[in-house]
């Protein structure tokens, strides 16, 4: 996605945002506890983003309405938590009360158009609950704690789910199989839907030894998740995979035109974009190619995924030259650890390799013997990158290899926790 | 600057030739510095000159025909040219040299025109030159009107399969009969004794034919995804075409192409149980195929070969041999495509490098349309062998010991062959001839010389 100056600035506002957010139901747990002999005075408000459309409680809305508080926690009169089910809660002193519930106003005014809101009218709300803490401390610190619960059992669950969806073969997983038929509605449905919204970005982060991770660039793409849900919320993706790489061809093209239709968001550097290498040819790119600076053109790199480029040879060595010639750089997505022998970065003259993490990765072996040490080593230092690194052992195996940098939820994280920690000892320092 | 892409339907007469051409004319005067370069880009291969290829190309040129204050053309045959006002050579010359690079994989690029002409542009000093590139706008212009005034006539256009057409296809191939459209190609090995023997019987569904049966006005191979996901679906109907068909001798090797996904259902193995005991498979796979599933790769190399079959890469070609290693796909046979370039020692040698770490017996030469193929597989000690060459040794070998050979050609003998049922095998007198496995005398491949 493109970021302006004035974009930037709305960035690092939700940046300081979600650092003021104590994030999760452990943080308040603690908070309630510490509450205890303080309860006199205080009052808190639970709003229900869970209740809305899928597509009106996005990590953004999260963060939107969390914003609602902002000022009121910076005037230290209240403390805001983001739960994990994208509920918020705020607890507040009685002062600030007509400012909170003007801000509960501004809220539902935000998801008016959210069925769930259109039939609550404010009396015997369902959106907000409000606790008086001197009466209703007892029943907010069970709702606490039923919270932590219900988020611990849920994290239990997806690592179980996960588990079992690795080993499970493609075509056993929940869900219809795609179609023609649904592809060609879902393509349809394309060129209306609102991919904005469904922007995401994640950082590819150099992480060497125990030193806290430096973002390298961000990778900007859609969420299938979210697309799925919003289009075809019962449909499998991963069931007809070549459906699917058809599917990402017309992604990539309505990607490209939602940052060509933005004439004040110039791509700003360090990003990475997924492309199909037919894409790269197409006007939406030569539009896109026009809209960024020539100085730019070297921060970008452009991801193309494996078997995009082997399924034409001929037009990846031309679309890889004409992108080069411009600047871009080039990296190879989707390289696993079977099919890591066949990708040879240096004879294929990429600049970049994404590899997956796969615990099986911890052999330390390709399926060919070799030791993937080797591999990496050839790829060049800091040419591989190791993506999907959900946990600590993928970065212990990936620098164990020799790998410097790293994506994934597990390194989203780390970065997180890094810019908080920095943030502690500078408000320390004062 | 909006350029009409070659090949599409202008809403008015006035082409971008008639539009070189008066450009052309209005410069008579001012000629004097000016600078035209025609791009032949309508000589490349059809797969480098696609809309994207071109569309590129002019972004190339454009800054600096702009720069110079010029005019450029994209004419309907994908030909660029371009016109430059007091041009800084150089500039020009880099530009050309650019281009050229980005097409180098083109034969265009690097074949010798044998006269010193420059295949790939042709440069007009206007100021000395102008009457040429004048003959040459005109001629242009008229190409055009004579091209616009025949695609009147013909207005039957080919869509390229897109997800819905693909949706109504795969409906329409539940009712068709496949074994109409399933041919067969043999593979010859040359032994060391200088015999040639039927190696195996390849296969597979004729997509013309298909596409004639099921869809005329679509283009089936038009949308490369949406075309692997059909072809899942064709792998069952010829599994299953195959089962009940009938042929006098069976090959003792069925060579099929197929998608990784289909080694593991219940057609293939319903396949391989209606075989003679003695038969086996040779799998063919595409590099397409092994890299978007390697996992599965693994696995179904590894369960062919422990029932006695055979695991295939097809499909091999220069640039896959340039920029993969072929030693990882560790198949029991690698299909190259056969191709003129090969002759030439830059190319053909590059191609032999990158077959040396490979036992020869695993390698297949394929496409052998000529002599010349076969002599220089032999030469790069390639003993196997597929294409309409080795068609038509087999054929006439086939002729030659054949009794009802008087009432046939050449030409009849080669089609028979390759048909698997309909009127052109019930035309042959002799289907046992056509089903044999003949064994051939040839010369014998060259031995390897392992320094090369």
């Amino acid at each position: 996605m493109a970021f302006s100056p004035s974009d930037r600035a709305a960035t690092e506002r939700q940046k300081m945002i979600a650092q003021r957010l104590p994030s999760g139901e452990n943080l308040l747990l603690e908070y309630i506890h510490k509450l205890e002999r303080h309860r006199r005075g205080r009052r808190a408000v639970l709003i229900r983003l869970s209740i809305l459309q899928a597509v009106n409680r996005r990590e953004h809305h999260v963060r939107i309405a969390a914003a609602t508080f902002e000022t009121l926690v910076k005037q230290l009169k209240g403390q805001v938590f983001a739960l994990s089910n994208a509920d918020i809660i705020f607890i507040f002193k009685e002062a600030a009360l007509e400012e909170v519930e003007a801000g509960i106003v501004k809220l539902r005014f935000l998801f008016s158009d959210d069925p769930a809101l259109a039939s609550d009218d404010r009396e015997g709300s369902t959106f907000t609950d409000w606790f008086l803490l001197e009466r209703d401390y007892d029943s907010l610190l069970h709702f606490a704690q039923r919270m932590l619960n219900e988020e611990r059992q849920r994290r239990t669950q997806e690592f179980a789910q996960g588990l079992v969806e690795q080993q499970m073969p493609r075509q056993q997983k929940r869900g219809e199989p795609l179609t023609p038929m649904m592809l060609a509605k879902m393509e349809e449905a394309l060129v209306r839907a609102d991919l904005a919204n469904m922007m995401r970005r994640q950082a590819v982060c150099a992480m060497v030894g125990k030193a806290p991770p430096q973002p390298v660039f961000h990778e900007l793409f859609i969420s299938i998740a979210d697309l799925r849900e919003t289009l075809l919320p019962n449909v499998n993706l991963a069931s007809s995979p070549w459906l699917f790489q058809q599917l990402t061809e017309t992604l990539d093209r309505r990607v490209l035109s939602l940052l060509n239709k933005h004439d004040d968001r110039t791509v700003a550097g360090d990003v990475s974009i997924n492309l199909n290498v037919q894409t790269l040819l197409s006007h939406e790119f030569l539009t896109f190619d026009d809209n960024i600076k020539a100085s730019m053109r070297g921060t970008i790199v452009l991801e193309l995924q494996k078997v995009d480029i082997f399924a034409d040879l001929g037009a990846f060595l031309f679309a890889r030259d004409f992108a080069h010639d411009r600047g871009y750089r080039i990296c190879i997505d989707g390289v696993n650890l079977e099919s890591a022998p066949f990708v040879d970065r240096e004879r294929l003259g990429i600049d970049l390799v994404k590899l997956v993490w796969d615990p099986a990765m911890a052999t330390g072996k390709l399926p060919n013997g070799s030791p993937l040490l080797d591999y990496v080593h050839r790829c060049g230092p800091s040419r591989a990158i190791l993506c999907r690194c959900d946990a600590q052992d993928a970065v212990d195996c990936g620098q164990a290899t020799g790998i410097t940098l790293f994506q994934g939820r597990h390194v989203e994280a780390l970065l997180t926790a890094e810019i908080q920690r920095q943030k502690g000892s500078f408000r320390r320092r004062r | 600057m909006n350029f009409p892409m070659a090949g599409a339907p202008g809403p008015e007469i006035v082409t971008q030739e008639k539009l070189l051409l008066d450009a052309a004319e209005r410069i008579a005067r001012i000629r004097d510095g000016r600078l035209a370069v025609h791009v032949h880009l309508s000589a490349l291969r059809p797969t480098n000159r696609q809309e994207g290829h071109i569309r590129i190309a002019l972004r190339m040129l454009e800054p600096m025909v702009n720069a110079y204050r010029g005019q450029m053309f994209l004419l309907g045959n994908s030909d660029i040219v371009f016109m430059v006002k007091d041009p800084n050579p150089t500039d020009v010359e880099n530009m050309i040299f650019k281009l050229r690079a980005l097409f180098s994989k083109d034969p265009l690029t690097y074949a010798d025109s044998g006269d010193g002409r420059d295949n790939f542009c042709t440069w007009y000093d206007l100021g000395l030159e102008y009457e040429a590139f004048l003959a040459v706008s005109q001629k242009a212009a008229s190409e055009a009107q004579r091209r616009q005034k025949a695609k009147a006539i013909v207005t039957k256009e080919i869509n390229n399969l897109d997800a819905k057409s693909l949706g109504t296809v795969l409906e329409r191939i539940a009712t068709i009969d496949i074994a109409k459209l399933i041919r067969r190609q043999a593979a010859i090995a040359i032994t060391h004794q200088g015999n040639a023997e039927v190696l195996f019987q390849e296969f597979f569904i004729a997509m013309s034919e298909l596409q004639k049966a099921l869809a005329p006005d679509i283009n089936l191979l038009g949308n490369r995804w949406l075309f692997q996901h059909l072809s899942q679906t064709l792998d069952f109907r010829m599994l299953g075409a195959l089962q009940s068909l009938k042929l006098t001798q069976r090959p003792p090797t069925y060579s099929l192409n197929l998608n990784i996904s289909a080694v593991a259902t219940k057609s293939f193995t319903d396949f391989e149980k209606s075989l003679p005991p003695d038969s086996r498979v040779s799998v063919e796979l595409q590099v397409l195929d092994v890299l978007a599933d390697s996992r599965g790769y693994y696995a179904a190399r590894e369960s062919l070969r422990e029932k006695g079959h055979l695991v295939a890469i097809d499909g091999l070609n220069e640039l896959t041999l340039r920029l993969m290693d072929l030693r990882q796909f560790d198949a029991d046979l690698h299909k190259i495509s056969w191709s003129p370039e090969m002759r030439e020692a830059e190319h053909g040698d590059a191609v032999a490098a990158a077959l040396m770490p490979v036992a020869p017996e695993r390698l297949l030469l394929a496409r052998c349309d000529s002599e010349a193929a076969i002599t220089w597989g032999m030469n790069q000690g390639i003993s196997r062998f597929q294409g309409r060459h080795v068609d038509a040794m087999l054929a006439a070998y086939t002729m030659h010991g054949c009794d009802k050979a008087a009432a046939c050609t050449l030409a009849q003998c080669i089609s028979r062959h390759g048909v698997v049922t309909g009127p052109l095998r019930n035309d042959c007198g002799n289907n046992q001839m056509l089903d044999s496995s003949p064994v051939m005398r040839v010369a014998r491949p060259k031995q390897r010389q392992e320094t090369l």
